[in-house]
């Protein structure tokens, strides 16, 4: 397995996929495989961090990975995997854009997480129905434009307003946010990063 | 100030000589409708509307804030004609798929497809756009757009100076590195894979591209003052690409379209969004003092002023959120520092990339004073 680890950490499409297949071939439990994969995308994650890799290796090991849950899926006849807790996702009302939040979404699921994905143009009520149906404790905010600011806030403040703070953290992200925004919305943090996404889930659930 | 005044200090940064003052550049697309009371729906669906509110916009703060020495861009024509034609991608307008005063927004889907890279280089770059527009925008809008842009460009250029305002991107000409339309095209998500998955493919479409645009490069017999034409960057910025995809698919192509429009005596403008500090460097394999670096706020200009130096002027970088959520000091410092740490030579002071919809219309003010006391020199 330590071979597949590697693979999928240096983005060897063809290999990894390869590799899953014959390994899902020869009976070795699915779960012991994607648990492999989910070790080389904290590779991939630990390599961003060290300024090795870039968003394009993100992007291209969330999409490898994307590929092999996809294959293990029906070999683990709906046993899943432990998760590290559960994530609201989405991007802020009035903001179509959604190529960071995807990105977001897919290294959440990558490092372990439940992610639950509203999409784009998301009302904050839309928000607040989420977590309370889902029960999740961490909120992740996109946002590609300062006119998300505002949702941004508006969103934080519904939750506030329902009773769901402090007990949902949240986390704000996308081009033009900032320390300074974070402030102003009043979310727990902000990231630069979707690996940022990650490290912040990580931290709120006990490291 | 005087066009002649503006124009010489501007001439001035790009050679990166000693100036007096510091130029101020405006650079505000959606900022002047909100400014000055029109909605943004007004704005995108009346070219002529769209034009007159810029130069409203720059003269009361002329009026009110000091004086501008002239603005990055002209304003007029439809701005949703233009993204469309950048990036290959519909653009939701205020008013049709957007609220009456809402921003415009690039759709991000993946409309071109793996075929089209092979139509391209069969077909050839113009057929292939020309071809393809219909599935981003109405036809019949794109055609009346662009007439207007081609009947109005010398009268817009001589408003701009009767107004006594310089801009600098008025060469006429517009050129991109392919990576950004093809990334606009087939969407940013699908075009990374590509570059992994089929990278000769893209290559060969970009290949394609560039000879084409090398060509209309070359058939260039534009008039101009500065003559500056925007070399642009989104997609294709250091902190977006591995150092390998960077090193094959966006800087030789920089090199050749910057040789080329500087052989016309054009300024590439390098309006380059997102963080490019990494490879910062290599800009110093650009023509010496022909080029001006355009950035919004990411990059790192601390460090463009050691790796670079006086090899390249500068145009920027007061952030958009600075101008959306900071506070008038916040802008007058971050203008006293840019102009210690980047300037006072070779800096042209203006919003990075633009100044945004929802920019403070005290922060803009301040920018413009803050120019000019920390700006003048003498």
């Amino acid at each position: 397995m330590e071979e597949l680890v590697q693979k999928l950490a240096d983005l060897e499409e063809g290999d990894v996929l390869a590799m899953v297949g014959a390994e899902v071939e020869n009976g070795t439990d699915p779960l012991e495989i994607f648990d492999a994969c989910r070790r080389g995308m904290v590779m991939v994650g630990e390599r961003y961090e060290a300024g090795e890799y870039f968003v394009s290796e993100l992007m291209m090991a969330a999409a490898i990975f994307k590929e092999v849950t996809g294959i293990l899926e029906p070999a683990m006849a709906g046993r899943t995997a432990e998760t590290r807790g559960s994530v609201v996702v989405g991007t802020v009302e009035g903001d179509i854009h959604d190529i960071g939040k995807d990105l977001v979404v897919g290294m959440l699921q990558a490092a372990g997480f439940e992610v639950h994905d509203l999409g784009v143009d998301v009302a904050p009520a839309a928000f607040v129905a989420k977590l309370q149906e889902t029960g999740a404790t961490i909120l992740s905010l996109s946002g590609l434009m300062t006119t998300s600011f505002d949702p941004m806030k508006a969103t934080v403040d519904a939750l506030a307003e329902a009773g769901l703070r402090p007990g949902v953290k949240v986390m704000i992200g996308g081009g033009p946010v900032t320390e300074k925004i974070q402030a102003y919305t009043g979310a727990d943090a902000w990231g630069a990063s979707a690996q940022a996404a990650v490290n912040l889930a990580n931290q709120w659930m006990g490291g | 100030m005087s066009y002649q005044e503006s124009y010489d200090l501007i001439q001035k940064a790009i050679n990166v000589e000693p100036v007096d003052r510091v130029p101020v550049v405006y650079m505000g697309v959606a900022f002047a409708p909100r400014y000055m009371g029109m909605s943004i729906a007004e704005f995108c669906e009346d070219p002529e509307a769209a034009l007159q509110v810029q130069l409203d916009a720059m003269d009361r703060l002329d009026e009110v804030a000091g004086g501008l020495d002239g603005a990055n861009l002209a304003g007029g024509g439809k701005i949703s004609v233009a993204l469309t034609a950048i990036w290959l991608s519909h653009i939701d307008v205020p008013g049709r798929e957007l609220p009456e005063d809402s921003l415009w927004q690039v759709r991000e889907e993946e409309v071109m497809t793996v075929d089209d890279y092979d139509t391209i280089v069969e077909q050839g770059w113009g057929a292939f756009f020309m071809s393809y527009l219909p599935r981003v925008i109405d036809m019949a809008e794109f055609g009346q757009s662009m007439g207007w842009s081609a009947a109005n460009q010398q009268r817009i250029q001589r408003l701009y100076r009767e107004h006594e305002y310089v801009v600098v991107c008025d060469a006429g000409i517009n050129v991109n590195v392919p990576f950004e339309p093809l990334c606009g095209g087939r969407s940013m998500s699908q075009f990374f894979l590509d570059l992994y998955r089929i990278p000769d493919k893209v290559e060969a479409a970009m290949d394609v591209i560039l000879e084409e645009t090398l060509a209309s490069i070359a058939a260039y017999e534009g008039e101009h003052g500065i003559g500056g034409t925007w070399l642009g960057g989104w997609r294709a910025a250091s902190a977006l690409l591995a150092p390998k995809l960077w090193d094959r698919f966006v800087w030789p192509y920089y090199l050749e379209l910057v040789d080329a429009l500087v052989a016309q005596d054009i300024v590439p403008v390098l309006h380059w969004d997102q963080d490019w500090t990494r490879d910062l460097g290599r800009l110093k394999e650009l023509p010496a003092k022909k080029c001006i670096l355009n950035p919004d706020g990411m990059t790192d200009l601390r460090t463009f002023k050691e790796l670079v130096g006086d090899h390249m002027a500068v145009m920027g970088d007061v952030p958009a959120t600075l101008f959306a959520a900071g506070t008038p000091d916040d802008i007058h410092a971050y203008v006293r520092d840019l102009v210690r740490d980047v300037g006072p030579t070779g800096l042209i002071l203006c919003p990075g990339c633009d100044a945004p919809i929802n920019t403070k219309p005290e922060n803009m003010e301040a920018f413009v004073e803050a120019a000019h006391e920390y700006g003048t020199l003498v």
